[in-house]
């Protein structure tokens, strides 16, 4: 039985040029765990702000939409407040209250439940969330992921019958996003309860969705499982959307090409690292499918430890090889040979208050001159802190932080709205050229705004920008200050794929006029693929530091989906471009 | 936050010990009764949040009450005992006194209201209150969450706008306004911004659909009702002596010896009752802690 249909339904915004949806047909079954895939503005979030009428949109609606067979607008706004429930993107603004426990009830007090209904419902919610050592405490105290899961818990505490998200892990770390999204598959295994989650990656979603619908400029461009679209996208051939596909299944469909067809509609394309090593075991040793069969897995664990083994003894020039991967020519490792570094920490130490905790400890990095370098680590391993140390703007408590003199840094924080005092974009960056004693204000302005293509939104407020233009402004920024060292605090952050290739491409162009880049990321693929060299955060201090193919190399979970998936079969390799440019090169069997 | 003793009550026992503190130290108007309130109320002050903060506070609590003490005579001469002249002006012992009674029913209040600001906190007292003004409720809730929240993003911002330049704490005091100006501009936009994502997660989890209820992490169980009625008792006891004309000290027109008589004696030891029941509460449950730890 359908829960939702929406019926050949269009919108737009009020003075705009162009429909945000236009056609869209769409049944969803009770039940059912479906993703709304796409790029940020093909009309995710205005979808899924209609389905809930309390947050609608103002703007022209044609086409139906039923809940149940019934019109959504003839539910009234206790049902529909109870029977769909929907959880917004960011963990921080969507609270409302002061303690836990009463963020939790906020929902269940909106629509007037006897104190024991809602104590029954919250002491059941409590536990099966673990929720219960949170309870009394202040929500200031939580992490982002332990509020997004506040705000999911006070939405089901009204039992929804579907539940709507609106990319709610964009702003997670990796390990929380993970633990959300397993959370939310297994309401919709256990309890039955109808899914409908927008995402612009399916890195994480995929292998749990039952259907995915990729929107593309509004309009439905692909609907199916995840298997239909990913083979329907690989025959249109159509690269933008493939880029929202997991690495591994892109992986699979660039070697289906290789071999010279389309991928074979009996074999099932792999999702997961699991089915991905299984389907590479078949290619790398035809010879073993008679002992793999079903168990390819077991085969492959066996495997595991005698396979590279194997292929050292038979070809071993390429292990060599493989320490230098092709990408490594392209973005040049500065040797510890080279000058001074711009920037040196010996053993510095900081924390933000008297008797509070040190959030670096006898933390020690040089930052050399020309190189992009990554730094990871976990929630509050102080990476931010780092950051604003190199940029001059905390002092450290103790411990030697050495610049080479002259420098200038630019630091862009996480939310990039921080940076931003104008009323528009090129107010801002004429008071930001203005503050840098630019010589010629106006010349730099026009220049920095067509080199990082912004040309277009100069008399825009920066909080209308979508999330990829805001950064690009803030960049602008910061550049405009002339710094040759750009501190990037998790530039990656809630950007859909495109945006996030452009935000690469721009790194490397600065890199190439001589910039030096530190980031602070949790976007393990992207530090894989874009870093000279990176760096790990741990108890305050650098825990390991190497150039990506080393360093992700020899981590088991801390490294990209391809790096796993390839482990002790094709050992070095983290990204599919790499895996595919050798099997271009020397055909499947390696 | 919960916690043991006299903390743990229900909030309305709480409350109504505090209203009845207040109440009878206006009206029992007798030096020795407000002293021995005052250090019973000191020594609650003292258990509930230590008494080195007591000590700490102490003089700061003082000052008023004695300068109310000392005033007093200085400015009213009436009385028959004159005990000396100041600059020409009597000095009376009806005075002293009566400055003395006001100053210390002063102290017993301070020393209460602290100790109520431990007990009876803002969500405690919402949570009592709200029911009559809902909606005010709610927003006082909201607001409490805003000031941590504030102080916490202007830090952000303030760290992240002085690679601008922007800085309050550098160059001419017209450029630190004018940036100072700046910094609260872009915390309130920022906060805008985020202030109408909580609208719709607001609206968008049924706010104004229906009539509010509210959920509480109280309830009123036996021993709570036990000591309300004990502190009920207790304070209608004292209430019905005060209006007997006991436990209070007549200073004019014609001052009565200090001493307390029999029946002024019950209206103390009701009083003294009323007062002591929060620290035998706290004292107990210290000391319960302290002498036999619960065996696991």
């Amino acid at each position: 039985m359908a829960i939702l249909t929406a019926d050949n339904v269009s919108f737009r915004y009020p003075e705009e040029q162009r429909n945000a949806l236009t056609d869209v047909s769409l049944t969803i079954r009770e039940g059912e765990f479906v993703v709304v895939c796409g790029a940020s503005g093909s009309g995710k979030s205005t979808l899924l702000r209609l389905l809930k009428q309390a947050v609608r949109p103002v703007g022209a609606l044609s086409g139906q939409l039923l809940f149940r067979g019934r019109p959504l607008e003839e539910l009234n706004e206790r049902e529909a407040a109870a029977r769909i429930g929907l959880v917004f993107q960011n963990p921080e603004s969507q609270i409302v209250m002061d303690r836990v426990w009463h963020e939790l009830a906020f929902a269940m007090e909106n629509l007037g439940f006897e104190p024991s209904l809602m104590r029954r419902r919250l002491a059941e919610m409590a536990h099966a969330f673990g929720l219960e050592p949170l309870l009394g405490q202040s929500v200031h105290a939580l992490s982002g992921g332990q509020k997004q899961l506040v705000n999911l818990a006070s939405v089901l505490l009204l039992q929804p019958d579907l539940l709507l998200l609106d990319e709610p892990v964009a702003q997670l770390d990796p390990v929380a996003a993970r633990d959300l999204l397993q959370l939310v598959h297994r309401l919709n295994r256990e309890c039955a309860m109808t899914v409908l989650i927008s995402e612009h990656r399916l890195e994480d979603v995929s292998p749990l969705a039952d259907r995915i619908v990729y929107l593309k400029d509004g309009r439905i461009a692909y609907d199916g499982t995840p298997q239909e679209i990913c083979r329907r996208m690989d025959e249109a051939g159509d690269e933008e959307a493939m880029r929202s596909l997991p690495s591994v299944t892109r992986l699979y469909l660039q070697a289906c090409r290789l071999e010279g067809g389309m991928s074979s509609a009996d074999e099932p394309a792999p999702f997961t690292v699991r089915a991905g090593r299984e389907w590479l075991l078949t290619r790398l040793r035809p010879d073993g499918e008679r002992e793999a069969g079903g168990g390819a897995v077991s085969a492959a664990r066996a495997d595991e430890a005698s396979a590279p083994k194997a292929r050292e003894e038979s070809h071993p020039p390429r292990d060599l090889e493989l320490e230098q991967p092709g990408w490594s020519v392209r973005l040049p490792r500065t040797d510890a040979g080279s000058p001074a570094p711009l920037v040196e920490c010996r053993e510095i130490t900081y924390q933000y208050e008297r008797g509070g905790q040190e959030v670096l400890r006898k933390l020690s990095l040089a930052v050399r001159e020309g190189e992009l370098l990554a730094v990871l680590g976990g929630n509050g391993a102080g990476k931010s802190t780092l950051l604003q140390l190199l940029g001059g703007l905390r002092k450290p408590l103790r411990g030697k932080l050495r610049t080479q003199p002259g420098l200038r840094a630019g630091y862009l924080p996480q939310n990039p709205l921080l940076l931003f005092s104008g009323e528009t974009v090129r107010e801002e960056l004429a008071e930001a050229a203005r503050n840098a004693r630019q010589p010629e204000p106006g010349a730099a302005v026009a220049d920095v705004l067509a080199s990082l293509g912004l040309e277009g939104l100069e008399e825009r407020h920066p909080y209308e920008l979508s999330g990829g233009q805001q950064q690009r402004a803030a960049i602008a920024s910061v550049l405009l200050g002339r710094p040759s060292l750009l501190l990037l605090d998790e530039p990656t952050k809630g950007l859909d794929p495109l945006a996030k290739e452009q935000l690469a491409e721009l790194l490397e162009e600065l890199r190439e006029q001589g910039m030096t880049i530190v980031l602070v990321t949790h976007d393990v693929e992207f530090a894989a693929r874009r870093a000279s060299r990176c760096a790990m955060l741990f108890e305050g201090a650098i825990a390991a530091e190497d150039a990506p193919a080393a360093f992700f190399r020899d981590n088991y979970f801390f490294t990209t989906a391809v790096g796993r998936m390839t482990r002790g079969l094709l050992p070095g390799m983290l990204t599919y471009e790499e895996v595919i440019g050798r099997w271009a090169q020397d055909g499947p069997s390696f | 936050m919960m916690r043991g003793g006299f903390a743990s009550l229900h909030p309305s026992v709480s409350f109504a010990y505090y209203a009845g503190v207040l109440l009878l130290c206006m009206l029992l108007l007798h030096p020795v009764l407000l002293a021995v309130a005052s250090v019973l109320l000191a020594v609650l002050l003292a258990l509930l949040g230590g008494w080195r903060r007591l000590a700490r506070q102490l003089p700061g609590m003082l000052a008023v009450p004695l300068a109310v003490t000392l005033m007093n005579p200085l400015f009213s001469h009436r009385g028959r005992h004159i005990l000396f002249y100041l600059f020409d002006q009597p000095i009376t012992l009806e005075a002293i006194l009566y400055g003395a009674t006001m100053g210390l029913s002063l102290l017993a209040i301070l020393l209460a209201f602290a100790s109520y600001q431990q007990v009876v906190t803002t969500d405690r007292f919402l949570y009592l209150f709200g029911a009559a003004a809902p909606r005010l409720a709610l927003l006082t809730l909201m607001t409490v969450r805003f000031v941590p929240l504030f102080r916490r993003r202007l830090h952000e911002i303030t760290a992240v706008q002085k690679q601008k330049g922007i800085s309050v704490s550098e160059g001419v005091l017209r450029k630190r306004m004018k940036d100072g100006m700046l910094l609260l501009r872009v915390l309130l936009t920022w906060s805008l911004e985020e202030a109408l994502q909580t609208a719709d997660s607001m609206k968008a989890r049924g706010y104004g659909s229906s009539r509010r209820s509210s959920y509480t992490i109280y309830r009123m169980d036996g021993r709570d009702r036990l000591i309300l009625t004990l502190l009920a008792g207790l304070a209608a006891a004292t209430g019905i002596c005060r209006a007997m004309g006991l436990g209070v000290l007549t200073v004019y027109p014609r001052l009565e010896p200090i001493t307390l008589s029999v029946a002024d004696g019950a209206c103390l030891g009701a009083f003294t009752c009323f007062l002591i029941i929060p620290i035998i509460l706290e004292g107990g449950d210290k000391l319960a802690w302290q002498f036999s730890p619960p065996t696991m």
